[in-house]
């Protein structure tokens, strides 16, 4: 193909989305609902995961010290924890320390004064784990440590939490996964609608020597305009959306104590957003107009 | 040239033969009528020379291309060889008169100069110089046929097929478009028209093929009104 009629064929196509400016207009809104719903969906599937990450992280195990552990062995017991692979923070809390803690988070501190001379708290570790899940494995090897005592870890809550994100991901994929397939049937409808709008068109193309791809190539045009738009469209609503619930929600202290301050900001997300809905929305506006020419000039061929 | 051997075709879905045992030959430079009454096979007998269906027995040549052993990725190439004027016009709504006659020379991948050359030699041809930029929707029934006529000759086809050119216009725009074909004929291109305007045919006289239920019943050369009135 020559440049000139690749140029006139990419100007067809601009030209018939105006032309056709019913059918493109039907099109853009079923893409751009299509890309909203599934780029909705992701993105409460994504924020679900880091509040829950959230909560996650705040968890700690402990791991307790025998009494007669040298300083020397105690140290050396942090130096192991940290090379730990699943470990992310270890923080040293002294018999000392252990004790202050516990009067001052309790009601009637006095009841602790008498253990000052004498304190029964041995030294410890609070570790954080990278993977919640592998929470136990990780509490098991930490015990077999020389001169550690035992080792304690929220048991019932991780396990909790690991079923919520479970429960969270099927449900989650399987949503995703039924408005794929609800997407990509009302859009493909939606194309082969506006493909068979212009069977006149392309069957005069045809009966003056046209080939197929010069045929397609404005239809590819045209679907990829459309693609592009609705997804920058949705890309603008889902920015506007989004930041006003942020906002929203930051307004209620409350929330962040259960999670919701790990709601991922849009700044961080923005540019994965934008080139995602630009990006699908054009492969499937284009994609799915040639497909549809494409199967319409089979059918036409198979039923002159 | 157009040839066909023993041509028989028969549409599945209804069963209907529309064309038996069809033998013809159309030579260069030749310019014939084909008449006959609807449904007399006339319609599949242009459908067959462009490739649109298939026979399902003999052999047909257009244009120096077997048709029956022609891939598909060749119909595009030579369809650009035809010329074909329709009855409903065929033209694209939403391109100008000039994009519509334009359009075939694209499809070609002609250069710009050839297309701003020609176009407008066969819009002034057929009398449409001053439509260039008008929409089919803004032309009349005798305009859109002229724009069609433009259309199916830019490209300089050897062969120029008219489904039934003369039926939507008024008598007198019908016998001036003969007239236009007759001139184009007289320039080296075939032209096989296909119409039931018979008053007309035997004005104009010819060759003529006359198909009744599927078979060439009549096929000879007879004079005109101009040639009998001399």
């Amino acid at each position: 193909m020559k440049l000139s009629s690749f140029r006139y064929l990419v100007r067809q196509g601009f030209d018939n989305v105006w032309k056709n400016r019913v059918m493109a207009f039907a099109s853009f809104c079923v893409l751009l609902v299509s890309l909203l719903l599934v780029g909705i969906s992701i993105l409460f599937y994504i924020n679900i995961n880091s509040i829950i990450g959230g909560i996650e992280d705040q968890n700690e195990a402990v791991i307790y010290m025998m009494d007669n552990a040298t300083p020397e062995r105690v140290a050396e017991v942090g130096d192991t924890l940290r090379l730990m692979d699943n470990v992310s923070e270890v923080i040293f809390v002294s018999r000392d320390q252990a004790l202050t803690d516990l009067q001052n988070n309790t009601k009637e501190p006095e009841l602790f004064q008498s253990l000052s001379d004498d304190n029964p708290l041995p030294d410890s570790y609070r570790i954080k784990v990278k993977d919640i899940s592998k929470m136990e494995q990780t509490i098991s090897s930490a015990e077999k440590i020389p001169d550690v005592l035992y080792a304690r870890s929220p048991d019932t809550f991780v396990k909790l939490l690991l079923e919520i994100r479970r429960i969270v991901t099927i449900v989650a994929i399987a949503i995703i996964i039924a408005l794929l397939i609800v997407s990509t049937v009302i859009i493909s409808n939606t194309t082969r609608a506006s493909v068979f709008s212009r069977r006149r068109e392309i069957s005069i193309m045809q009966s003056v020597g046209a080939t197929k791809s010069f045929i397609r190539f404005p239809f590819f045009i045209e679907g990829m305009i459309n693609g592009f738009l609705a997804g920058a469209f949705a890309m603008l609503l889902t920015w506007f959306s989004y930041k006003s619930l942020v906002e929203l929600l930051s307004k209620f202290d409350g929330l962040s104590s259960i999670g919701f301050g790990n709601v991922i900001p849009y700044s961080r997300i923005a540019l994965p957003v934008a080139l995602s809905y630009v990006i699908a929305g054009s492969l499937i506006g284009a994609f799915g107009s040639v497909l549809s020419t494409r199967v319409h000039l089979k059918y036409r061929a198979a039923n002159m | 040239m157009v040839e066909l051997k023993n041509v028989s075709v028969t549409y599945e879905s209804t069963g209907v033969e529309a064309l038996s045992d069809v033998s013809l030959k159309v030579e260069d430079g030749e310019f014939a009528f084909v008449i006959g009454r609807s449904g007399a096979g006339k319609s599949t007998l242009i459908k067959l020379l462009l490739k649109e269906i298939d026979a399902n027995k003999g052999e047909v040549y257009v244009n120096g291309y077997d048709l029956i052993k022609m891939r598909k990725r060749k119909i595009p190439e030579f369809r650009r060889t035809i010329g074909v004027v329709f009855q409903d016009y065929r033209l694209i709504d939403t391109m100008t008169v000039y994009e519509n006659i334009a359009f075939v020379l694209r499809v070609i991948d002609a250069p710009k100069k050839q297309i701003r050359k020609r176009v407008p030699y066969v819009m002034s041809l057929v009398g449409l110089q001053d439509k260039a930029d008008c929409y089919p929707s803004e032309l009349s029934g005798g305009e859109q046929q002229r724009c069609a006529l433009a259309r199916a000759l830019v490209n300089d086809p050897a062969l120029l097929i008219a489904d039934e050119p003369t039926g939507n216009v008024d008598p007198e725009l019908a016998y001036e478009l003969v007239e236009l074909l007759q001139g184009i004929n007289a320039c080296g291109t075939t032209i096989l028209m296909v119409t039931h305007a018979h008053e007309m045919v035997r004005h104009f006289g010819g060759r003529i093929i006359n198909i009744s239920e599927g078979e060439v019943v009549f096929d000879e050369v007879i004079g005109g009104a101009e040639i009998e009135a001399e």
